[in-house]
């Protein structure tokens, strides 16, 4: 392992930037929170269940909406791209049977990209739904890896490392099984390599799951005392 | 479905063998948790029930949402926590606006996913002649009488237990204001520490509806507005600070009392 400094100033490839949340800061909206992870920050608001537009009305589970958009300039089609992973996510987690006719609107803001914003993003959409109380069968965390032009494998990449980056993968991990339940992979890369962006990821999705607690916690804590 | 209930987790009431899943200390969950309780065979004194916040998967237990875990009498459980939208139970009193007036019932906007139906005999002494006169606009306090999720939710007027209006009815005057699902429960509370410090400062009615809503009435517009606030600010706080939010909006009444 080298002892090279990130850009940074992280010492280890291993390493995630730190990260926090902050919740209920919309007024309007069911369910809202911000997600930082090192300066990556992501707002993050939740409305629903509620009444859902009859084209898009599905009889016997709630309909899921990601909208995603970036800080500055239009959506593009990796915007809509990352709209349909963080969806088909959500709806794993989602127990959308239980609220059938109804939609559920995630709309994702992002506030400053610096690598790793499908995780964030991920990270900040799961959270908002639990502040907004829709039933979650489970969390879904997620965390970003690299492997870089030189081979060397970086956790939670900031913008500079993404632009040396070979291959980059994005895992969610829920916290029931520990399964998998989405993974993006970008680039060239070798079925080690993948294997060695999979583990390394799975093990840092913990810290990301202890985080999603403490801060349910935390909330719950302060109102009931 | 019990929704309140003050009673720690005893220990007694889980089946043998099992942990228990907390003592006296407050157990909180976060969806995917599992309950470490039985429910299929379950030997307890009674059959668990299970309330908001928690699903049968698998014969176990698990959280679906964010909150303190807790246990009533008869092995009931559930999840306290709080959120913003309404989600219709039945037998809950709701806060609703009449959206629009149809032949045999009204449309009312109770805050849920689908606005919920009001039938014009659903009022105490509603007759095909007599019926009730509400206007589009009107705030009306309500029982939900149909809490289904794949229909529309239906309320009524009337006190199931006497067949009277028993404070149901339209709201007239007064003012309403919002707030989470949480507050709207502990208002419902009697002891709620909130309404009885308002009260030992001036009268008042409220009327708490458990979709959020609070329709305050009160001699003057400021009493009015300060109860609507000590509601508001109290909303979101911290445990330990929202008894001196309140007393803030009390000093602020009694400033503007003094100047006027």
């Amino acid at each position: 392992m080298t002892q090279r400094t990130r850009p940074d100033k992280r010492h280890s490839p291993n390493e995630m930037r730190p990260f926090y949340c902050s919740s209920a800061l919309l007024s309007r909206a069911d369910g809202s929170v911000r997600f930082k992870s090192g300066d990556s920050a992501v707002m993050c608001s939740v409305f629903g269940p509620m009444e859902v537009k009859l084209r898009d009305e599905k009889l016997d589970k709630a309909v899921v909406e990601v909208i995603f958009k970036t800080a500055a300039g239009m959506t593009t089609t990796k915007e809509r791209m990352y709209e349909r992973i963080i969806r088909q996510t959500l709806e794993a987690s989602i127990l959308s049977g239980l609220h059938p006719r109804t939609s559920i609107r995630v709309t994702l803001q992002v506030l400053t990209d610096d690598g790793g914003i499908l995780s964030t993003a991920l990270n900040a959409a799961t959270l908002a739904l639990v502040d907004a109380g829709i039933p979650l069968r489970s969390l879904a965390a997620s965390v970003t890896c690299m492997i870089d032009d030189t081979g060397e494998l970086l956790l939670d990449p900031t913008a500079i490392e993404l632009e040396r980056s070979a291959s980059v993968h994005t895992f969610a991990f829920d916290n029931v099984s520990e399964g998998t339940l989405a993974n993006m992979s970008t680039g060239l890369f070798t079925v080690d390599e993948y294997m060695r962006c999979y583990e390394t990821c799975r093990l840092a999705a913990v810290s990301v799951q202890q985080l999603f607690r403490t801060s349910s916690e935390g909330k719950v804590r302060r109102e009931y005392g | 479905m019990a929704k309140k209930g003050k009673k720690a987790l005893e220990v007694r009431d889980l089946p043998p063998g099992e942990e228990a899943a907390s003592s006296t200390t407050k157990t909180l969950v976060i969806p995917g948790d599992h309950i470490p309780i039985k429910i299929e065979n379950s030997t307890g004194p009674a059959r668990v029930r299970v309330g908001p916040g928690l699903h049968q998967e698998q014969g176990e237990l698990v959280a679906v949402k964010a909150g303190i875990l807790q246990q009533g009498s008869q092995n009931r459980w559930w999840v306290e926590g709080t959120q913003k939208r309404y989600v219709p139970a039945l037998g809950e009193s709701v806060l609703g606006i009449i959206a629009s007036k149809h032949g045999e019932f009204y449309r009312v906007d109770i805050g849920a996913a689908h606005p919920a139906s009001l039938p014009v005999l659903a009022f105490e002494g509603a007759t095909k002649r007599n019926r009730p006169n509400l206007e589009v606009g009107s705030l009306i306090y309500a029982r939900v009488s149909l809490a289904n999720k794949d229909m529309e939710p239906e309320l009524d007027c009337i006190d199931p237990a006497t067949g009277k209006a028993g404070g149901f009815g339209e709201l007239k005057d007064g003012f309403m204001v919002r707030c989470s699902l949480g507050m709207a429960r502990r208002l419902l509370d009697p002891r709620s520490p909130i309404l009885l410090r308002l009260a030992e400062a001036f009268k008042f009615e409220t009327a708490v509806g458990m979709n959020g809503r609070v329709w305050v009435n009160a001699e003057t517009t400021p009493h009015i507005i300060t109860v609507a606030r000590a509601i508001q600010v109290a909303d979101g706080a911290a445990a330990g600070d929202v008894m001196r939010r309140v007393e803030q909006v009390l000093r602020t009444l009694d400033d503007f009392m003094d100047n006027s």
